[in-house]
């Protein structure tokens, strides 16, 4: 492609930019390419047709500044367009988190705007092809289908699995197109990602997030990575840690069953059995205990069930936590000893940590390590959750999930009124969109739906046992990797029974290829987030904003575009878009933006309003590297990205807060203290801070969360003015629309949620206090019986859970080896946008499974032998070994970024011409099987067995 | 006149493969073609180290010394390019280079293997036009005032690209920040720096004393 | 800089060694007592030299570029640069140009080696046609080979400032194409012409005696020699050994589709530069002979029919086998059949 160096119309003239146009060419170009380079053996990899380099241009640049969409690190771009092309990509040096810096992804991000492989058209399977569709017809055919499903099953039985990859307008709006649709069957990728944290770290002290940032790392002195790979995950995040590594002398220590990167740039490596986790810390606060290194003054004024925490640790002892983990008393102690010498440390998990069936005994259990040493609330310290895609915290934030609206207001009634009313719309008619029956005793309307990680037996399931009127007909994947769920034959089962399957991506994904399906299948053409603006939330809560950088490729829409189609195909249009302005077809999504300010009360979404965004997008180079505020300039004093809970109105003005309940700092500036979320005391012990309070506070001990009535008795009422007294009378800090409460509480020093205690018993959870349980695939029967997992569970999220009639079979012996999994640094997620991008796809262009030399000469494989991996419930694959001494002579890991390949079938020719990436492979989830988080129905991945064999020929 | 350099500090390169693909978007190289690499030694052991290898734009480059067409040139900065209009393919750049820097799109019978490619360090290459320069080399983004994009998007500022008195200072500042046993290269328990009055002293420590005067 | 660079490098290679050694020491009482799992928690370890001696070897590490067959450090690059730069290019040079001065000298001096009598005019088959041309074929193959490839050796230093980058990158690239796809058919030719003349240049115990008498100079007398002569013999079994030697490197080096390393291409050029030398050094000395240096030589390979005085002056022995198979040598006018000339020709 040339770019015409003297244009003879100006640039997105007509709506239809030369580079669109040019695009569209090119595109022609690509697939005859691609039809005529035929296809390439087993390694499926494809080299790129013909060069298509970008010409050089002296047209002049447009320089827009966005944030990659690969990882929830937040990392800076500068993307130069000219005449509409993308065609420079500079790094951006005075980007406050990631100073230019990159990894494999984002230093490629630039191809987002030039890689042609691309779903391009509306399409439908009829016959087993594929045919192109235009946008009215086929938001006609899939809406009249839709409708017709919610005539025959009800409004549950059509599910919105929505995406991480969405920007926050976009999640925010998905999730209120499934609510105005009548259903809570909607979810996204937080459910299998990081659900367990939120779930076990919003239960202990308030809020379900990483609780520092990146840039605070640097002020850690030492830092424990417990199933968490950043220099493979999160790689730019490692430029803040190996800072702390240098400058701050930190210790690094890194647990994890396989001997990763980040293991490679550690003080101390330790290798433990994937599922042992809890044992692990247990082990650690036995030394911990042991030798008095715990901070007793923090636990005394701000920690609640510290002594049972106590009294379960002293059921691992050192001999035991050896035989669960395989871990030394020896290197316990000495792991023990630096996290207790080197503070303040930060706790890092990701989803080694958190994609277990125990995954939320797992997270409270690294949150109650950080608390008894005291490292909550102080700059290096923390529990450093890191995120997974770009806007996972975000969407999670907005409530894209089946059990609850946005901004965590839960599924009560309460909260549907408190956000029909921000939406405008009248409860009753919200309520009639709803199936009015029972089941199990509850409402649909106010009851979990499915979840992202169960559609399968949603699907699959008798319509008896689901919760609900029906099982799953129709299903949308708006942003969604199904390689990256486990249980891969059975999915493919459920396909088939579906009615309905709507892929809307800008990528065909696995689900268009993987289904047996000929017909009643239609992929919509989703634009990037490079295609439209909007804002998106990192992993230490900071909001930025994207500029849109190109106009949508060829036949694609905005995600918001497509569900405003797609809502006023269903009939509620108006009800949708009530406060929003619609220009080119579309919300505008600064009208989006403060509607979610509008609502978000409870996790203080509520000061980032467009312009603060703007302006912070604007004025990066103003923010200190190291404290990410802002010195000087015209907002001086934020914190970068406004960092969530940014209390009030954005007129308010509050400066984010950088470090959760860190008490040092006034709440005003930025301060928190741990949040009153659970009643003001249990068992009659008290819940509230016990004598300590945020600098500057009025109130000098612990108080509970801040309501009018609790204004009056502290005689603050009239603080508030006149209009805000009108809105507050009778609400609490989280429905006050005003904002009021939240105001004055603040300029007295207090933070809107109370001051209360961590705690480490959630008595509202199966296991109060953390317990090991055994995987539901151990190789460990001996340990089943001492730690047996829960009981099956009749109903949860709708569905029959199981964890006993699993757990009692014995599949060790048929298959020795213990599988997991993990990501590589040039994928992301599914892999189906990376690997369509041919500078990461160059660098991965073969799936493989990593196996122990031991284990490899044992079962007389060789490197790059092809192997099969068979899954105790059937599923199988087949992968090149690499035999390495990274993991252990037990455990065989995989990476999940492939798909394409099922059970050693291709599926390539099943992709829309043109469409098929670079690389296929086979999904490790094919091979992974049953299992899910006792309380958020998180999908085990991490854990499960196999058994492998060298595959002939 | 500057010296340009490369310096890939293995105490921060976690192998993110940044540089590799930050180079692909600056020249857009074929399907194949890696001017720059990540190289891990004792890969999944305790002593895993990486590091990433391009062109080093050597002082006595043996690919120029080797070239039968004289391809090669260096520029004023120090930067080793090579004319593609020249360059035969005859592959000796390749058999010479301590690097494996030289490239090749195609490696067929008689010898047929295109013109050689390897990194620029951002500087192009000789070329009548800016639109022919970067169809054949890529960008010049030194002439834009920039340095290369694999130093300048390096996830953990590991890479470092520029004047080689400029690097080795950084460099030297962060071998005595986080001590050193064996001049930086690898990870072995770090040196205790000992004496409270040490850590103000740190940049002190770093001052180089073969040059003659120091900068800020 | 380059100092810089160089005292970096030897640092961290001393630190290694180094290292190497205190770990070595601080290790030995431990190892004994060492548990797997301890060692692998405290051993942050360090890249040792046995890592660096793999790393040489090809072995023990990773790359980003897919199925990559580059190592890391190419420590053999340098040699061969060396050997080729240093050593190989200038002894061709001296070879070279040194055969062609004592060519020159010699021709000068000694002049050329005339007939001793008069010519009968009786010319006698010496060439067959298939031979001339085959001869002739393969003599142009060699001289654009030798030609082409000495401008791949030392054009740059002579061409490139003569006329110009453009004429140079037109002249040096159709240099290598000649010489690449040249090569293979002058390298099958060759092994034909070498099965054909195998039979004459069977070493024979005249051939001794030819060489004590330095192929008739030493001495007034003429030393005996058949079809072919010992000198003639010399030059055959240069091109049955060296020559084929040549051949093959050049495939290797024409060829990279079979695997070879840099290690394998590095030899391969380094045979094809002193055997492609030393072949064309002595070819000059054949091509002189053949010329310029003696009488009725050139014509023979010309013309294939050589005058009864030369065949007898040169080739005594020869001169007997054919005058004894035929009766008498021809009188008339060399025939048009080929064959029956062929036939004709005892060899």
């Amino acid at each position: 492609m040339r770019l015409t160096r003297k244009s003879s119309q100006p640039a997105g003239q007509g709506g239809l930019g030369i580079s669109r146009r040019q695009f569209l060419q090119r595109s022609g170009v690509a697939t005859g390419g691609l039809a005529a380079a035929g296809f390439m053996g087993h390694g499926m990899m494809q080299a790129a047709s013909a060069k298509e380099k970008t010409a050089y241009s002296d047209a002049p640049v447009e320089t827009k500044r966005t944030i990659c969409s690969h990882c929830s690190v937040g990392c800076g771009v500068y993307a130069e367009v000219q005449e509409g092309v993308w065609t420079k990509q500079e790094p951006a040096f005075d980007h406050p988190i990631n100073r230019g810096a990159h990894c494999a992804k984002g230093a490629s991000l630039r191809e987002h705007g030039h890689s042609t492989r691309r779903l391009k058209y509306p399409m439908k399977l009829v016959d087993g092809q594929w045919q192109r569709l235009e946008w009215d017809q086929a938001i006609e055919e899939i809406g009249d289908k839709v409708l017709e499903l919610r005539d025959k099953h009800g409004p549950d039985s059509v599910y919105w699995l929505g995406s991480a990859k969405f920007n926050n307008e976009q999640a925010y709006l998905m999730r209120k197109l499934a609510a105005l649709w009548g259903t809570n069957n909607t979810d996204h990728q937080a459910r299998i990602c990081h659900s367990t944290t939120v779930a076990g770290v919003a239960n202990t002290w308030g809020y379900g997030a990483m609780t520092n940032s990146l840039n605070d790392i640097q002020n850690s002195k030492s830092i424990l990575f417990i199933g968490s790979n950043p220099s493979e995950a999160h790689p730019v995040a490692m430029q803040h840690i190996l800072l702390a590594k240098e400058r701050n002398n930190a210790q690094i220590i890194v647990v994890d069953p396989r001997f990763t990167r980040t293991a490679a740039k550690s003080d101390k490596y330790v290798r433990l059995r994937p599922g042992s986790d809890v044992a692990y810390i247990w082990g650690l606060l036995w030394h911990i205990f042991e030798n008095g290194w715990e901070d007793t003054q923090f636990i005394e004024q701000r920690v609640y069930g510290m002594d049972k925490v106590r009294s379960e640790v002293a059921n691992f002892p050192p001999d035991v936590v050896e035989s669960i983990t395989g871990v030394g008393e020896a290197d316990m102690y000495d792991v023990a000893k630096r996290i207790s010498e080197n503070r303040p440390g930060c706790v890092v998990w990701c989803m080694g940590g958190t994609q277990h069936t125990t995954g939320n005994n797992n997270t409270r259990a690294y949150c109650i390590l950080e608390l008894a040493l005291g490292n909550l609330g102080v700059s290096g310290g923390g529990a450093n959750i890191f995120r997974g895609h770009d806007n996972v915290q975000g969407a999670t934030d907005l409530g894209l999930m089946s059990h609850s609206l946005p901004g965590y207001y839960g599924l009560s009634e309460g909260a549907w009124k408190h956000w029909s009313k921000i939406w405008n719309v009248d409860y009753e008619w919200i309520k009639n969109r709803f199936d009015p029956n029972e089941y199990n005793g509850s409402l649909p309307m106010n009851s979990n739906g499915i979840t992202v990680s169960r559609w399968i037996d949603g699907v699959l399931e008798e319509d008896a046992d689901i919760a609900q009127r029906s099982s799953l007909k129709g299903m949308f994947y708006w942003g969604h990797a199904v390689n990256s769920q486990t249980r891969g034959p059975e999915m493919k089962k459920a396909m088939s029974q579906l009615e309905l399957m709507v892929v809307v991506d800008p990528y065909p994904t696995v689900a268009a290829v993987m289904n047996d399906r000929t017909d009643g299948v239609y992929l919509l053409p989703a634009a990037t987030q490079f295609e439209t603006t909007g804002s998106v939330t990192a992993t230490n809560r900071a909001l930025q904003w994207r500029d849109q950088v190109i106009e949508p490729m060829f036949d694609s829409k905005p995600d918001h575009e497509i569900m405003y189609l797609m809502a006023q195909k269903l009939g509620f249009g108006d009800e949708f878009t009530r406060n929003f302005a619609i220009e080119n077809g579309r919300p505008v999504i600064e009208d989006v933006l403060r509607e979610i300010n509008a609502g978000m009360w409870t996790v203080g979404y509520t000061g980032q309003s467009p312009e603060r965004l703007k302006a912070h997008q604007k004025n990066w180079h103003t923010f200190d590297f190291h404290s990410m505020q802002a010195l000087g300039g015209p907002i001086d004093g934020d914190y970068y990205g406004l960092p969530w809970p940014c209390w009030g109105t954005a007129e308010f003005g509050h400066p984010g807060t950088p470090l959760l309940y860190d008490m040092s700092k006034p709440v005003k500036e930025g301060g928190l203290t741990f949040r009153a979320r659970f009643g003001v005391e249990h068992d009659g012990v008290n819940l509230l801070a016990d004598g300590v309070a945020s600098a500057g506070s009025e109130i000098k001990d612990g108080y509970p969360e801040f309501t009018a009535d609790m204004l009056k008795q502290l005689g603050w009422w009239d603080d508030l003015t006149a209009e805000e007294k009108k809105a507050a009378e009778g609400k609490n800090w989280k429905t006050d629309l005003s904002g009021g409460i939240q105001r004055v509480a603040i300029e007295h020093g207090c933070a809107p949620f109370g001051n209360a205690k961590a705690r480490c018993e959630v008595w509202t959870f199966p296991d109060p206090i953390p317990k090991h349980r055994e995987p539901l695939y151990t190789p460990r029967r001996d340990l089943v019986e001492k730690y047996p997992t829960w009981d099956d569970v009749a109903s949860f999220y709708r569905l029959p859970t199981l964890y006993r009639s699993i757990q009692e079979n014995d599949f060790s012996q048929e298959f020795p080896i213990i599988l997991t999994s993990g990501r590589l640094v040039e994928y992301e997620g599914g892999g189906e946008e990376t690997r369509s991008m041919s500078w990461l796809a160059e660098l991965q262009q073969e799936m493989f499974v990593e196996i122990n030399p031991a284990q490899a000469n044992d079962l007389g494989i060789k490197n790059d032998d092809m192997v099969w991996v068979h899954g105790p419930e059937g599923g199988k694959v087949k992968v090149k070994a690499m035999v390495t001494p990274r993991v252990a002579r037990d455990v065989a890991f995989m990476p999940f970024h492939f798909g394409g390949i099922f059970q050693g079938e291709s599926l390539a020719d099943k992709y829309p011409e043109g469409a098929r990436p670079y690389v296929l492979g086979e999904a490790a989830n094919t091979a992974t099987t049953y299992g899910y988080d006792i309380v958020t129905q998180m999908q085990e991945t991490k854990c499960t067995l196999c058994r492998i064999e060298k595959a002939s020929a | 006149m500057a010296q340009m350099k490369f310096l890939c500090d293995a105490e921060r390169c976690i192998e993110c493969n940044g540089c590799v693909t930050a180079c692909k978007n600056a020249n857009e190289t074929d399907w194949g073609i890696q001017r720059r690499r990540v190289v891990t030694l004792d890969d999944g052991m305790p002593s895993e180290v990486s590091i990433s290898v391009a062109c080093m734009h050597c002082d006595d480059a043996p690919c120029m010394a080797v070239c039968p067409t004289d391809c090669f040139y260096k520029t004023d900065d120090g930067i080793v390019l090579h004319d593609k209009d020249i360059c035969i393919g005859c592959g000796y750049c390749l058999y010479a280079c301590p690097f494996g820097a030289p490239q090749f799109p195609k490696q067929e019978a008689f010898g047929e293997r295109g013109k050689m490619d390897k990194c620029t360090f951002c500087a192009g290459g000789p070329a009548e036009t800016k639109e022919e320069e970067y169809e054949k080399y890529g960008a010049n983004r030194i002439a834009e005032g920039k340095l290369p994009l694999c130093a300048e998007m390096c996830s953990t500022k590991a890479l470092l690209a520029g004047d080689a008195q400029t690097i080795s200072d950084i460099f030297r500042q962060r071998v005595v920040y986080r001590g050193h046993e064996d001049g930086g290269w690898s990870s072995v328990e770090k040196a205790q720096l000992s004496g409270p009055d040490v850590s103000g002293n740190l940049d002190e420590m770093a001052y180089d004393a073969t040059r003659a005067t120091r900068e800020g | 800089m380059h100092t810089l660079m160089q005292c970096l490098w030897r640092l961290r290679m001393l630190g290694a060694v180094l290292l190497l050694a205190v770990l070595a020491a601080s290790l030995a009482p431990s190892t004994h007592a060492a548990e797997p799992n301890e060692e692998l928690g405290q051993a942050v370890g360090t890249v040792d030299a046995d890592t660096w001696r793999d790393v040489k070897n090809g072995e023990n590490f990773i790359d980003t570029r897919h199925e990559s067959t580059y190592s890391l450090i190419n420590t053999s690059g340098e040699t061969w640069r060396q050997i080729r730069n240093e050593w190989i290019s200038p002894a061709g040079l001296i070879a070279i140009g040194g055969m062609l001065a004592i060519l020159i000298i010699f021709y000068l001096v000694v002049g050329r080696n005339d007939l001793d009598h008069e010519r009968t005019g009786r010319k006698i088959l010496r060439w067959t046609a298939i031979e001339r041309a085959l001869h002739w074929t393969v003599a142009t193959l060699f001289i654009a080979l030798a030609l082409t490839g000495l401008n791949l050796l030392y054009g740059k230093f002579v061409f490139r400032h003569i006329f110009g980058d453009v004429f140079w990158a037109n002249m040096i690239m159709g240099s290598k194409l000649i010489h690449n796809y040249a090569g293979p058919v002058f390298g099958i030719l060759l092994i034909v012409i070498l099965a054909k003349w195998l039979k004459v240049n069977l070493p024979k115990k005249h051939d001794l005696e030819w060489f004590k008498q330095g192929g008739g100079m030493v001495g007034d007398k003429h030393p005996d020699a058949g079809f072919a002569n010992a000198g003639e013999k010399v030059w055959f079994w240069l091109l049955a050994s060296v020559g084929l030697l040549v051949v093959v490197s050049g495939l290797v080096l024409d060829f990279p589709i079979f695997g070879q390393t840099r290690d394998d291409m590095q030899w391969a050029n380094m045979f094809h530069g002193v055997t492609s030398l030393i072949l064309m050094t002595v070819a000059l000395g054949h091509i002189y002979i053949g010329t310029l240096g003696t009488e009725g030589a050139f014509e023979g390979m010309a013309t294939g029919y050589v005058d009864e005085t030369w065949a007898k002056q040169h080739h005594n022995l020869w001169y007997e086998e054919v005058k004894e198979s035929a009766g008498q040598p021809h009188q008339s006018d060399p025939p048009i059949d080929d064959d029956t000339a062929t036939a004709q020709r005892p060899n």
